[in-house]
């Protein structure tokens, strides 16, 4: 199959081909739904390159050493010299590097990748090996949404970015379906055509100029569509340029600008968007970083750490303390039962934990955790480890200078210095617990229903993170497990939208069921992250014991919990903040749990793309 | 031993299925949905004994057939001479729940780099499931880092390995075969999509096919080799018929008025991307050679969109997968009359 044979996507075909006349442009990211063509249209930019140039396809499994280089076995044995096999970092100058779902691929090889592509120059000091070289590539990359996200600051590094649809239209879909009725076998074949108007182009960049006025023009689209820092104006003009020079002319206009702008900018603003929640809003610090990326998000997200707990208004707080008892009966006259719809669920800021030291073997991609077993994914070797986790490979390659020195006939002879470590690594998933209020005051002025879409929403990047869930709800008089621990996120999805509401508030039987529970999983499995989602107005008015104080039990039971140091509290604040008899209860008991707070309108959140929204929904 | 994929009551939607990934691999493989006890595991292991025989390179640790894609040796030693070809049947090659990466995806050779300081490839289970059946029981459980690398290779079936200073290409076009329950955890769409058909099985309910069930487990358990006797001339008649129906295959026709019909099929659910389309068209061709006929009906059309679609029909998130059938049958039927 050729490049030009592929079917629609205008756009993304047109991101190929400026990269391929002008590195400059920065790679492209093809961002669409399963089955849109992303991967295949990457493959066939293979045929649109000139002969000879390299076009490496970057797996998953790719480890730091293939990434970067390091000593040549064979070499360095025969010759006895530290001889350098080049990585594909190196092996890629000139061409293209292909990352197909790079937003599954380890965000620390993705920023060792990307290094070197922006500086221009990649420096190797390996295993007694030093050297620096020019380098220039592309990095062409796919990456589905549904799956989840790209940190901001690599994202920003990637020049060109296509949103692919699936084509709608039938007479498309048809040809679409002769087309892989006709190709039995998939093959990448030489694209002549579109590879000659490549090289004219190439041929006439140089000369290809920007004219004052419409370098006006460009500050103006680029002002129109603001993004962040300056990478945005200079794809621009990269863009412009490449585009400019495939028309066959030596001026850059204005039209030129307008035809690429959208290539540029379709990431650049969803970044703002995101941006601009987490100024505005309370943000809980994202631990998930390791050191390196936050020392490049130092640049752009300085101001975007948080105040503490949560909006200003919990100055008022103490005040209304005495009139808890009283008022909310009166709102609990909703004996009977109702159910509520689930609110439509938007996408939620990221949820995130604190990063600890202690080894854990669990699956999932919420936090990044050290692995201790063979399970995860070999991502670099190391000198030292605890575990006797033996990389071989590097070993190898360490024991491979000396082994004429010591005498080498025959095997290997290995001691005790060259021995390698692998570094294990793999996101984990948490149990993430929803602690819910399904008293009478829910029901009241449809809270239940913005609340159930706040779960939702929060059930979605569960889904993401590939975390479990579980659901206590704590309605009349007693607490209850609706949903035990389990890794369907459909089946809480289910319990939520048939959850009753109506009765009392037994708040500390809530808070004494999420201490059984995270004692007793915690019993079985000890190494589980626990998120307590503790969704409540706070107004407990049931209490555990009869006639004892209510509010000495919930104090108590608040301590008992913030002393598990495997959980973390959010809670969201389900009390309606416009009326005048607010209580703010439950600001106060997430200051008592030390949790992140939320009301329910705060937990919203624009989803990254609208556009994959509208179509998941 | 095998229970005798002909022996399993009922359950045809699901034999169907896996039959027709064997006359067409193009297909993309088979989810199968479905309680404990309902024959999921019994049947896919079950169809080991009726695939056919593939033509492969000989000596070839990636059976590399002389119709599809090379591994970069038999490219090598085709350069030099014709390569000598031989016979090996078709396998089903099982994924178990705790593999490691480097025993799916291949490793250096330890060994050999040790004794000979030479970096060799050790293949991994993707080199073996080349050309056959990847089977993974319980595929939702599988790990995260596991799914991530099954779909690089499932996407353009070539298992691209760099890592341990090895950097090396071979071709794993595998015909991916899951299993899973669905209350104990859903899938990634991603993974979803690439089944190519899904079907749903269910415990039968009668009481005389429950009680056939019962009589032939039982004459199975004790005597196997009897058992598989009594049933020889099933299989076989069926793996024939099976062979046929790959020959017969390029015989089918689609017409333009087929694809016309299954277009208005998906465009009627709003689906997602074009991979509905292509299997429906491949699954009522493979159908249809099943059936020996030289084209395309509407019946094939419906049987296979039925289990093309299941799980590719939109869903609110964290709906069930199968929750719009009823507007499938609709749809299916509106197109087909």
């Amino acid at each position: 199959m050729k490049f030009s044979q592929f079917i629609g996507q205008e756009d993304a075909k047109l991101g190929l081909i400026l990269n391929a006349i002008d590195p400059r442009c920065g790679g492209l990211l093809l961002v669409g739904g399963k089955g849109t063509g992303k991967s295949t249209l990457a493959r066939l930019a293979r045929g649109i390159v000139p002969p000879g140039t390299p076009f490496i396809d970057l797996p998953l499994n790719v480890t730091e050493d293939s990434l970067l280089g390091g000593i040549d076995l064979e070499q360095t044995l025969k010759t006895g010299q530290r001889t350098l096999q080049p990585g594909i970092i190196s092996r890629a100058n000139g061409g293209v590097v292909f990352v197909d779902d790079i937003n599954l691929l380890s965000q620390e090889l993705l920023a060792l990748l990307m290094e070197p592509q922006s500086r221009g120059e990649e420096i190797i000091e390996r295993e007694g090996l030093t050297e620096r070289r020019d380098c220039s590539f592309s990095i062409v990359s796919t990456m589905n949404p549904e799956e989840g996200d790209l940190s901001p600051h690599l994202m920003d590094r990637i020049g060109l970015c296509a949103l692919m649809e699936e084509q709608n239209d039938s007479k498309e879909r048809l040809a679409i379906m002769r087309l892989a009725n006709s190709n039995r076998v998939f093959t990448v074949e030489r694209d002549q055509e579109t590879d000659a108007a490549i090289s004219a182009a190439r041929m006439l960049l140089p000369d290809v100029l920007l004219s004052p006025d419409v370098l006006e023009y460009l500050h103006q689209v680029v002002q129109k569509n603001i993004s962040l820092g300056h990478r945005g104006d200079l794809f621009l003009y990269a863009a412009a340029r490449a585009y400019t020079a495939f028309q066959g002319v030596a001026d850059i206009a204005n039209e030129h600008i307008d035809r690429v702008a959208n290539l540029v900018f379709a990431h650049r603003r969803l970044q703002v968007r995101e941006e601009e929640q987490t100024t505005t809003e309370p943000e809980q610090h994202d631990h998930n970083h390791d050191q390196q990326d936050q020392e490049q998000q130092n640049n752009q997200g300085e101001q975007a750490s948080l105040p503490e707990n949560g909006e200003n208004n919990n100055d008022n707080q103490p005040s209304v303390e005495g009139e808890q008892e009283s008022e909310p009966s009166q709102r609990e006259s909703v004996d009977q039962e109702e159910i509520m719809q689930v609110g439509s669920p938007f996408k939620v800021r990221r949820l995130s934990f604190r990063k600890d030291r202690q080894k854990r073997q669990a699956t999932g991609r919420r936090t990044k955790t050290r692995v201790k077993g063979r399970g995860g994914r070999y991502v670099k070797s190391l000198l030292t480890s605890p575990d006797p986790d033996i990389a071989i490979d590097a070993t190898l390659r360490a024991c491979a200078p000396f082994q004429k020195a010591r005498g080498r006939d025959g095997c290997l002879i290995i001691e005790q210095d060259d021995l390698r470590f692998r570094q294990r690594e793999r996101k984990m998933g948490h149990l993430v617990l929803f602690v819910m209020d399904g008293s009478g005051s829910m029901g009241a002025q449809k809270r239940m229903v913005e609340t159930k879409g706040a779960i939702q929403a929060l059930l979605l990047d569960c889904y993401q993170k590939r975390d479990k869930v579980a659901m206590v709800v704590f309605r009349k008089d007693r607490a209850e497990l609706v949903l035990p621990p389990t890794a369907s996120v459909e089946l809480a999805a289910k319990r939520l939208a048939v959850l009753p509401v109506g009765g009392k508030t037994p708040l500390a039987a809530g808070l004494l069921e999420t201490h059984n529970l995270v004692k007793r999983v915690g019993m079985r499995h000890p190494e589980t992250r626990f998120l307590v989602v503790l969704i409540t107005d706070g107004r407990g008015n049931h209490a555990l014991v009869e006639k004892s104080s209510m509010k000495q039990e919930i104090s108590s039971l608040t301590r008992l919990l913030a002393e598990q140091s495997q959980c973390d509290f959010i809670v969201i604040d389900t009390e309606h903040k416009g009326n005048f008899l607010r209580t703010d209860q439950a600001i106060e008991l997430a200051q008592q749990l030390e949790a992140d707070y939320y009301t329910v309108e705060a937990l919203q959140a624009e989803y990254l793309s609208e556009l994959v929204q509208a179509r998941s929904l | 031993m095998n229970f005798p994929f002909t022996a399993i009551v009922g359950q045809e939607q699901l034999k169907t299925a896996l039959i027709l990934n064997v006359i067409d691999p193009g297909i993309g493989g088979l989810l199968v949905m479905g309680e404990k006890g309902t024959a999921k595991s019994t049947a896919v292991r079950a169809l080991a004994d009726l695939l056919p025989e593939l033509t492969v390179v000989q000596d070839c640790r990636f059976h590399c057939g002389p119709e599809s894609e090379l591994c970069s040796v038999c490219q090598e030693r085709q350069a030099e001479k014709a390569l000598s070809l031989g016979h090996k049947k078709m396998r089903v090659v099982e994924l178990p729940l705790g593999i490691t990466e480097d025993r799916l995806i291949g490793t250096l050779d330890i060994e050999h780099a040790i004794k000979h300081g030479e970096k060799r490839f050790e293949p991994g289970l993707l080199a073996d499931a080349n050309r056959n059946f990847l089977y993974v029981d319980e595929v939702n459980l599988l790990e995260d880092h596991i799914i991530d690398l099954l779909l690089d290779s499932a996407a353009m079936g070539v298992n691209t390995v760099e890592r341990e200073g090895i950097s090396f290409t071979h071709p794993a076009r595998f015909i991916l075969v899951g299993t899973m329950n669905p209350e104990e955890g859903d899938l990634r769409p991603q993974l979803l999509d690439r089944f190519g058909l899904c079907v749903q099985v269910v415990g039968l309910h009668e009481k005389e096919q429950r009680m056939e069930i019962l009589r032939r487990k039982a004459d199975f358990d004790q005597d196997p080799t009897a058992f598989g006797q009594l049933w020889r001339k099933q299989q076989q008649e069926l793996a024939e018929k099976i062979v046929a129906a790959r020959d017969w295959l390029p015989r089918v026709e689609t017409s333009d008025a087929t694809l016309e019909r299954i277009v208005s099929i998906t465009a009627a659910l709003h689906l997602d991307g074009h991979r509905a389309d292509i299997v429906i068209m491949k699954t009522a061709r493979a159908l249809a050679a099943y059936r020996r006929l030289t084209a395309i009906g509407n019946a094939e059309i419906r049987d296979a969109a039925l289990i093309a679609l299941t799980h590719r029909q939109k869903r609110l998130p964290f709906e069930e997968v199968g929750s719009e059938q009823g507007k499938l049958t609709r749809v299916l039927e509106e197109s087909l009359s």
